[in-house]
């Protein structure tokens, strides 16, 4: 099975927000969405963007968790926090550089982006990536997501879209926007 | 690969992927029931209860491959809803019509006799005409034509129209005007990011028709242009090369000005412009006038905008020129339609792959449904019912006499207007929620309280339901089977996950058990399922130009969809229109149509000095009847807002969230306010999917197009007044 990621173009977002509808409908998810798409720029215009879980290489969320409640899968997907282990200290929505990790306070609970495990450990893409109507979510193996960033690749002064990771290394990797400035257009 | 070549080229967006499987389900191959997208979906159907639980990507349909926006990705939540009706509902005290009182249940055979009692005491004391029936075509093909017939044999009255009035019917007379006929896209959707420049007027694409957006991003991604059109900055205008922000209503001004353009500057392609269309040097005549200058007075978009567009759009190899409801909900929608199909006409940029034009498709089967004799002029097959050898043709099918059939009706407005003067006395209304759909509410809803009896059939008990003495409670998509045609014109197999719930019926077998209460049943009788409707269906189009006759169920499995036209077994159907480069008029050429520009029938003045227009958002699905009982759209978006730009709304001194008073001639309604600049500064906007006092279209105009009978729901004039409140009262 060849290997694939979850890619971000952070450009193409249109803020329809199918990604969250659809995290609900992945069968391990208890029908709570577990990802965020924000308006950038709420009164000024339409853009908007998605936050998704990255799946850091070294996730702070599972370092920080004193009950070992995060695991990560052989995949490198970080795993939502195991019922019988987490206790409910929180840690790891405030560890998290991107404030991932939700909360449920009745369970309390810690939940978030296990990247459809059930799908993605069969090479099956998870389920935002799977109806992004704009492909601004991908599932991509590493040659795809390769030859995008070389296509993308710009560092002008002005502009940087392809970066190899944002903070830390993450298993998801990221466009942000502005990909279009490095295209040549046809005519 | 014999498989490949029989489901034609799979595009690069195609990758083989397995499905999911769940113990204990099973998924059943469908498309979605909400717009013209038709996106594949999988329902998943629980084994032991045979319920439809969930959704799974359907990454095997060529056109979406998987994608659905949330609207679909939620659409199964309609089918085991707590809100649907699961008997017959009767109300005897007509007193309480216009609300949702008084209904009590009753039996199919009840409702049965007092619906044929009451329609045939008013046909003895009234005529046969004052019977109506008002459709719509969010359903399958088989619906629609069955609805039509039932019109007609059944009922025997003369007034049918549907909601396509309200939505494609401009597209439809400006396609017919400019190529004799109608087909929505000149080419499949797999060619939309192949193209080079994709020129878009009028359409939010990535709200109302979401899975376009990501062949639309590639045109860009490899080099290529997005040209938009549209008074507000949209998801789709904010990325693209050109954005031309036009005033609401000014569309044929801003056609008019590129084609002038286009001819002034040397991209006329003239063996194509003389070979095979007529009608070039009166209208090169005519857009002389539409300077970049004079178009900016008129449009508000600033000439340098213009003439850049005009440069893309005429330099561009391949170009698709597409638009929506922006440019066709005027009283100049066909006007619209012509105007912009005129750029690709004059440069030749149709009848090839990659090139065409296309018409977003509103509703899942505004393409379908609108061809199949649900329309006031039309019979199956696209033909009309002032046409005596097309009245012959389908009276063979039906059975009946040439004298037996009704003269052509009214349009969907009209009969509101008719109703108002008791001309009409009776009303069938299925599929459709004109008590929010349509323009000047106080006027439709005081007609809709005024009829002597009206019958709906609906899932839920929608605002136009309120209205009804009789409701018939009928099927989600997911429990029937049938064709669809998508927005591409392809035809495709809707298909049937789950058995109705409680007592609900699909509409053929209401119309088909109905008809034989009212001593008509022997037209009817022989149609037992959907598929004996279908088989009917296809010969009566079989012969008209939107022929369906060879696009049979196995056809349609095998192929991924038939494009029509498909005349018979051995035709696999027409993905690209006029490769030929023949056209559908007598002559075979297509029509560059001379259109004089005329102003929106309302213009702001000093007591209005406001530019009203209305449109979509992408968490509901026309008038909000299904998305608003959906637990996850209706958290996205519960309640309309009026968007305003920061320099309007420190006019009037209003701020973000606070609620305003918002009023035409016509009508007024309460709206928070939504700040944005993502709009013109003279231009308020509002969704139009919410009903009772929410409803936008209390205020819009029924300015209707002369051809088309559209009413001009994108531009009126309109006023604000501050509440000074933060909260609804």
């Amino acid at each position: 099975m060849v290997k694939k990621r979850l890619y971000l173009e952070l450009e193409n977002c249109i803020g329809c927000r199918s990604c969250l509808a659809a995290c609900t409908q992945c069968g391990g998810h208890e029908q709570r969405n577990r990802n965020y798409v924000y308006d950038v720029n709420p009164l000024v215009n339409r853009q908007t963007m998605p936050l998704m879980c990255l799946h850091c290489v070294n996730p702070a969320c599972a370092r920080s968790c004193p009950a070992q409640a995060i695991q990560i899968h052989e995949t490198g997907a970080v795993l939502s926090a195991l019922v019988e282990k987490c206790i409910g200290c929180q840690n790891c929505t405030i560890a998290c550089p991107y404030g991932i990790p939700k909360f449920d306070t009745e369970q309390n609970l810690m939940y978030k982006c296990d990247l459809c495990i059930d799908r993605t450990k069969d090479g099956i893409p998870p389920m935002c990536a799977s109806v992004c109507p704009s492909n601004t979510l991908q599932w991509l193996t590493d040659e795809e997501i390769e030859a995008k960033q070389k296509q993308f690749n710009l560092d002008n002064g002005k502009w940087v879209t392809s970066m190899p990771y944002l903070e830390g290394e993450t298993n998801v990797r990221v466009n942000l926007p502005g990909i279009l400035q490095g295209v040549t257009k046809l005519f | 690969m014999q498989e490949v070549n029989v489901k034609g080229p799979r595009d690069k967006f195609f990758k083989e992927i397995e499905n999911v499987r769940h113990p204990n389900e099973t998924l059943v191959k469908t498309h979605c029931s909400y717009c013209g997208m038709q996106c594949g979906m999988n329902l998943r159907v629980n084994t032991k209860t045979n319920k439809i639980i969930g959704v799974e990507p359907r990454y095997d349909w060529p056109v979406t491959v998987g994608k659905m926006c949330p609207k679909g990705v939620t659409a199964y939540q309609q089918t085991n809803h707590p809100d649907r009706i699961l008997k017959p509902l009767i109300r005897d005290d007509a007193s309480l019509k216009g609300t949702q009182q008084g209904f009590r249940e009753a039996s199919w055979d009840e409702a049965y006799d007092l619906i044929a009692k009451k329609f045939i005491e008013l046909q003895e004391q009234y005529g046969k005409d004052t019977l109506s029936v008002f459709s719509g075509v969010s359903m399958t093909n088989e619906k629609c034509y069955l609805t039509g017939k039932f019109a007609r044999v059944a009922l025997g009255t003369r007034y049918i129209d549907y909601n396509g009035r309200f939505c494609m019917s401009s597209a439809a007379g400006g396609f017919l005007r400019s190529f004799g006929v109608d087909r929505g896209s000149t080419l499949p959707w797999t060619d939309i990011h192949e193209t080079d420049c994709l020129f878009i007027a009028g359409s939010n694409t990535a709200e109302c028709h979401p899975t376009s957006m990501f062949r639309v991003w590639n045109v860009q991604e490899r080099g290529g242009y997005i040209i938009v059109a549209d008074p507000r900055e949209t998801p789709i205008a904010r990325r693209a090369d050109v954005h031309l922000d036009l005033r609401p209503g000014t569309d044929l001004a801003l056609a008019n000005g590129i084609v002038n353009l286009l001819i002034q500057n040397g991209y006329v392609d003239e063996v194509f412009v003389s070979s095979h269309t007529n009608g070039f040097e009166e209208t090169k005549e005519l857009v002389k006038e539409f300077t970049p200058e004079y178009t900016s007075q008129i449009t508000g978009v600033a000439p340098e905008k213009i003439i850049r567009a005009a440069e893309i759009y005429g330099m561009a190899p391949n170009a698709v020129v597409m638009f929506a409801r922006g440019i066709e909900q005027q009283h100049k929608g066909v006007d619209n339609v012509s105007g912009y199909t005129n750029m690709a006409l004059v440069t030749g940029k149709i009848g090839r792959p990659k090139s065409g034009v296309a018409t977003f498709t509103g509703q899942g089967n505004g393409q379908g449904g609108r061809e199949h004799g649900q329309k006031s002029d039309l019979l199956p097959g696209y033909r009309k019912i002032t046409n005596p050898k097309h009245v012959q043709e389908v009276c063979q099918v039906w059975g009946i006499t040439p004298e037996e059939m009704p003269q052509p009706g009214v349009s969907a407005y009209e009969m509101f207007e008719l109703m108002e003067q008791k001309t009409i006395r009776g009303l069938y209304l299925l599929c459709s929620n004109p008590a929010v759909s349509a323009p000047n509410q106080n006027f439709v809803r005081k007609a809709l309280k005024g009829l002597d009896f009206m019958v709906c059939s609906d899932f839920y008990l929608s605002e136009s339901a309120e209205f009804a003495d009789v409701i018939l409670p009928s099927v989600t998509w997911s429990e029937d089977e049938g064709t669809v045609t998508n927005i591409e014109g392809r035809i495709i197999k809707i298909n049937k996950a789950q058995e109705p719930l409680g007592e609900s019926k699909p509409d053929w077998q209401i119309q088909a058990e109905l008809a034989e209460y009212l001593g008509r049943g022997k037209y009817f009788s022989h149609l037992k399922t959907a598929r004996d409707v279908a088989d009917e269906f296809r010969l009566a189009s079989k012969g008209g130009y939107a022929d369906y006759y060879g696009a049979t169920w196995d056809k349609i499995e095998k192929q991924d969809g038939v494009f029509w036209p498909c005349r018979d077994e051995n035709d696999p159907g027409t993905p690209h229109m006029f490769l030929d480069k023949k056209f559908y008029h007598p002559d075979g050429k297509a029509k560059i149509c001379a259109l004089p520009y005329r102003p929106p029938a309302e213009e702001p003045d000093v007591e209005y000095p406001l530019r009203l227009t209305t449109g979509r958002v992408v968490y509901h699905y026309l008038s909000g009847n299904q998305t608003r009982r959906i637990q996850f759209l209706r958290d996205m978006c519960p309640e309309p807002y009026v968007e305003v730009h920061p320099e309007t709304a420190a006019k009037y001194m209003i701020e973000h969230e606070e609620y305003v008073r918002l009023y035409t001639r016509r009508g007024e309604a309460e709206y928070k306010v939504k700040i944005t600049e993502a709009i013109r500064k003279d231009t308020v906007f509002v969704p139009y999917h919410f009903g009772h006092d929410k409803s936008i279209n209390l205020l819009t105009i029924a300015a209707l197009d002369p051809i088309s009978r559209m009413p001009e729901f994108k531009a009126c004039a309109a006023q604000i007044e501050k509440l000074d409140r933060t909260e609804v009262q």
